[in-house]
């Protein structure tokens, strides 16, 4: 039985970690393999790395941070963040990543990620979608929600919708899909959204964005709520609230299924 | 002595993470796209990727082909992973039919369409690739899987473990002699996958 992930995501910014990372039994770091290296241990069914530099420079150091975690992790590893065209993609594969995201670049030309996944497999291409609801008119009652690109600066004037069901024709191996309105607010996913694109779409979809609390991610799992396939979560895991562990447990307990958590045993470790 | 392990480069997708975690276990590793090299190889893993197509197509008829063959009519341990699995078999229905090495019995199909999650057919349909962490059986471990298609074979004796994905039970893992394939990542699957490719490199077994 295929069971329900949850996915540390890390905001890289100039090679280093931001927000503050802080774990138990670990000392407060900003470096993103140290990270990388924690929630591995503890258990998390992939991780993601999303670069949130602008600069070229910062754009190379992101490369090498990919690069680094690597080889560190055996867990599936989701990277973003300014993927532009395919020589980008092409770049962060070849650092290691597993799958790649594409936001801004897939909604300007959305034959983009037609051509990511005939050259490498749709199972590598995830296509980020960032939403927000639009103010409700006189008279209606279903909320609307528009794609945002820019880090939700730029409205582009499509139906979330409508666009989540073309990115998986297009050939799209997963959504990563984030509400703007929540993100950062710690008070839950946007679980109407994120129930309408799951259901909807037949590819899979991480949830992401507004995660305070182990119950929020229990939300977006649950088949009657946010339905997702994968909660994706930062603060909540990096400021050592909770373990991956300890979310692990918590949405077991409450029927949600997910991987036991296994600690480490009968490997040869060589490195 | 490590063992040491040729890691056959097709072209089929990213070769680091499958040469990390075999390195992991104590191989040695050589990577090497020469049928030449592979043909002399002692142990061969053989990852891939992405889809059955013009590329596996230009595999399966070149020296590289020939190549695996040789190693595996010799006798010396293979392993297949993912779409480097599915290729021992005959022929899939991916991208409009394509050939595989025809090594053993079976067909590489895709999931249907309208799987549901359970019994009552208005119960959530079920997303496509399988992605993610699933149980296999006997053994009731978790490993990753990402795919689309799966191998149906007409020899249930191949079949080591079984993972069940909505109505269809496929091959986890499947073995014939020196013969070894898994569907799913075990250089993405934490410690399970890291035990699975040390039976391999010590024993040329899974």
């Amino acid at each position: 039985m295929l069971k329900r992930r949850v996915i540390p995501c890390l905001d890289i910014k100039n090679g280093r970690v931001v927000k503050g990372v802080h774990f138990a039994n670990l000392r407060d770091t900003g470096d993103p393999v140290e990270a990388a290296r924690a929630y591995d241990s503890q258990g998390a069914d992939e991780l993601c790395l999303l670069d949130i530099t602008a600069t070229t420079e910062g754009r190379d150091t992101f490369v090498d941070v990919v690069r680094r975690v690597a080889g560190q992790i055996f867990t599936p590893l989701t990277v973003g963040g300014g993927v532009r065209r395919e020589a980008d993609v092409r770049r962060l594969l070849g650092a290691g990543a597993d799958k790649v995201a594409v936001n801004s670049a897939a909604v300007a030309n959305p034959l983009l990620i037609r051509q990511l996944a005939d050259r490498y497999g749709s199972q590598c291409i995830v296509v980020a979608v960032d939403v927000r609801q639009l103010k409700p008119l006189p008279g209606e009652t279903d909320p609307l929600y528009e794609v945002v690109i820019h880090g939700g600066t730029r409205s582009t004037g499509l139906d979330a919708l409508s666009w989540c069901e073309q990115a998986a024709a297009l050939g799209a191996g997963e959504i990563l899909l984030t509400s703007m309105d929540k993100d950062g607010t710690r008070d839950g996913y946007d679980l109407a959204i994120t129930r309408e694109v799951s259901q909807r779409v037949p590819i899979p979809v991480i949830a992401s964005g507004g995660v305070g609390s182990l119950e929020h991610l229990r939300q977006g799992l649950d088949p009657k709520e946010g339905a997702a396939d994968a909660a994706l979560a930062a603060s909540i895991f990096h400021f050592g609230l909770y373990t991956i562990a300890q979310a692990k447990h918590y949405l077991a307990d409450h029927g949600i299924p997910v991987r036991p958590h296994e600690a480490p045993r009968g490997v040869l470790i060589t490195g | 002595m490590p063992r040491e392990v040729i890691l056959v480069d097709s072209q089929l997708g990213n070769l680091d993470s499958v040469e990390h975690a075999l390195i992991q276990v104590g191989a040695s590793v050589i990577v090497s796209s020469d049928p030449d090299r592979v043909a002399t190889a002692r142990m061969v893993v053989f990852p891939g990727q992405g889809s059955f197509g013009p590329t596996t197509r230009a595999l399966v008829d070149g020296a590289m082909g020939a190549a695996l063959r040789m190693v595996i009519e010799r006798g010396d341990p293979f392993l297949g992973i993912c779409l480097g699995m599915q290729l021992l078999f005959e022929q899939s229905e991916e991208s409009g039919g394509f050939d595989g090495l025809k090594v053993l019995p079976g067909q590489v199909r895709r999931f249907p369409a309208d799987m549901r999650a359970g019994e009552d057919p208005e119960s959530a349909r079920l997303k496509i690739p399988h992605m993610g962490w699933s149980d296999v059986q006997p053994t009731g471990e978790h490993f990753y899987f990402a795919h689309s298609y799966y191998v149906e074979t007409p020899d249930p004796s191949l079949v080591m473990w079984w993972c069940r994905y909505g109505s269809v039970e496929f091959p986890a893992t499947i073995a014939r002699g020196n013969v070894f394939g898994c569907q799913f990542h075990p250089e993405k699957s934490q410690w399970s996958g890291l035990r699975f490719l040390r039976s391999f490199i010590l024993g040329g077994r899974a």
